[in-house]
């Protein structure tokens, strides 16, 4: 099943830990903000947990499906 | 004055904000119509309505979801998605809350204004008949905050019946954003009337987490006139595959808006006003598209057919470019506005708007070109919690696909509709001489 990261985009205040953590799928936006490259791949799957639990405002969640 | 905060903790007075380049009208004008809108000359009180519709039929859900998915009654609130879709989503086992969005932030769209002032109790009715039919637990009503004689003429209709389920009214913030569902449900909740991240739909967990029914108020109000008159008389209206008729609110330069019910399959033109003619115009409100003259010439009222023209009808707004207007100017003046309407929650939205704006207002000026605003839509879209973004990205987008040749005068300096007014003094110059 293909696993999605999802911004909560009003609690996001571009900490950027997700791309520190998870830079092979997230880039940040001129802003600072997220911008996320694609679905969660089975090899990224670790690290793409480690972002959602880094998120110092828990503004990501991974998510089953689309 | 009042203030809000942004991303970062700063305060913004409102008054910083750019204005709509349309006005919110504090008046309307109604034609009577072939479905929602006969008879409104009795006027809108319950006992005209009661005379002219007779009393509400009940319903239990199957009939209902029959019922609408006959006659394949599509919602009017802009995405003008299937309402019996909306039913099955409806999670069982809990008792619904159902509400009336009549929060109207769009102000090139006055219909539900229309409706409040002229067909109150049909919208009413729709909503009733569906809480009676879902033994839904309460009835929300969302009034504008920016129009206060719809809201008050839907407190005076409300305040004239003696529904058996529990009505609760609400006024909703003057914000453009303030009607989407998920900033209704926060309103509901007595949070801030603004959008939040919608993790699960609202017909699973809405308000208080229960199955919430949202709809606009043309949507119940359609609603309210298929059970009163039964599908056969609603579909005597429309065409076989579109039953019905929609409203539309269509800009009138130096008048109030008009607010016309058209049948599905009539010409759009018909419905057009004088100076709507060989010009083009702005479908489906602020978030909409342009359409040319052409395109509007050819097509016919019909939801599918104006999508197969590129165009969505969205809520029914018909806002024409009168002769003089620059279409890249009155586009850059609504994004300014969009970009000021942005609830500054979201980031890449409260940042990036009012850099969109920024860029258009450059095309406009002839210091940038279009390729900062191409980059800049890519970067805010589908990134919010709202469709704000997008909506604004597609107003853009239609722009730029519909008036490439006055983006590229822009660029030299020139405007192509300033260029063809300065033909009429020469001309009537003549005609003096």
């Amino acid at each position: 099943m293909s696993r999605q990261l999802r911004v909560d985009w009003p609690a996001c205040r571009a900490r950027g830990l997700c791309h520190e953590v998870l830079p092979d799928l997230v880039d940040l936006d001129e802003w600072g903000y997220p911008l996320v490259r694609g679905p969660v791949t089975d090899d990224l799957l670790a690290d793409a947990q480690e972002a959602v639990r880094v998120c110092p405002r828990l503004a990501l969640r991974l998510i089953d499906g689309r | 004055m009042t203030t809000y905060l942004d991303p970062h903790h700063t305060v913004r007075t409102d008054d910083a904000r750019p204005a709509s380049p349309v006005p919110i009208p504090t008046r309307v004008t109604v034609e009577p119509g072939p479905a929602l809108l006969a008879g409104i000359e009795h006027g809108a009180s319950l006992g005209a309505h009661r005379r002219q519709y007779g009393e509400l039929p009940r319903l239990d859900r199957d009939a209902l979801h029959d019922l609408v998915g006959r006659v394949r009654l599509r919602g009017r609130g802009g995405a003008a998605f299937p309402f019996a879709t909306k039913l099955e989503a409806l999670r069982r086992g809990r008792r619904p809350v159902l509400v009336i969005n009549m929060s109207e932030g769009e102000p090139a769209s006055s219909k539900d204004a229309a409706l409040a002032l002229t067909r109150p109790h049909l919208v009413i009715d729709g909503a009733v008949a569906a809480a009676r039919a879902l033994h839904a637990r309460e009835l929300h009503v969302v009034l504008p905050g920016d129009r206060p004689a719809a809201a008050t003429a839907m407190r005076t209709a409300l305040a004239e019946r003696d529904d058996s389920v529990p009505v609760h009214s609400h006024v909703a913030t003057p914000r453009f954003v303030a009607g989407q569902a998920k900033a209704v449900v926060e309103l509901l909740a007595g949070r801030p009337n603004l959008p939040v991240t919608s993790w699960k739909p609202d017909a699973i967990a809405g308000h208080q987490g229960r199955p919430t029914l949202l709809s606009n108020a043309e949507t119940w109000a359609r609603l309210g006139l298929l059970v009163l008159r039964g599908e056969r008389e609603y579909a005597a209206v429309g065409t076989r595959d579109e039953s019905g008729a929609t409203l539309l609110t269509l800009s009138r330069p130096g008048a109030d808006p008009l607010v016309r019910e058209a049948a599905y399959g009539d010409r759009l033109r018909d419905h057009l006003p004088a100076h709507a003619y060989g010009r083009p115009a702005l479908i489906g409100g602020f978030h909409g598209s342009w359409a040319t003259w052409e395109t509007m010439a050819s097509a016919r009222v019909s939801v599918p057919g104006l999508r197969g023209l590129g165009v969505a009808l969205g809520a029914g707004v018909v806002l024409s470019s009168p002769a003089g207007q620059c279409p890249l100017t009155l586009t850059s003046q609504v994004v300014d506005y969009l970009a000021g309407q942005s609830a500054g929650r979201c980031g890449p939205c409260f940042n990036g708007l009012p850099a969109l704006a920024g860029a258009l207002g450059a095309v406009r000026d002839g210091s940038g070109g279009p390729v900062r605003v191409t980059q800049l839509a890519t970067l805010v879209e589908r990134r919010g919690a709202c469709a704000h973004p997008d909506g604004t990205v597609r107003l853009v987008r239609s722009l730029l696909g519909t008036f490439a040749a006055e983006v590229s005068a822009h660029g030299e300096g020139r405007c192509l509709e300033a260029s063809r007014l300065r033909v009429v003094p020469v001309t009537a110059r003549e005609f003096a001489s």
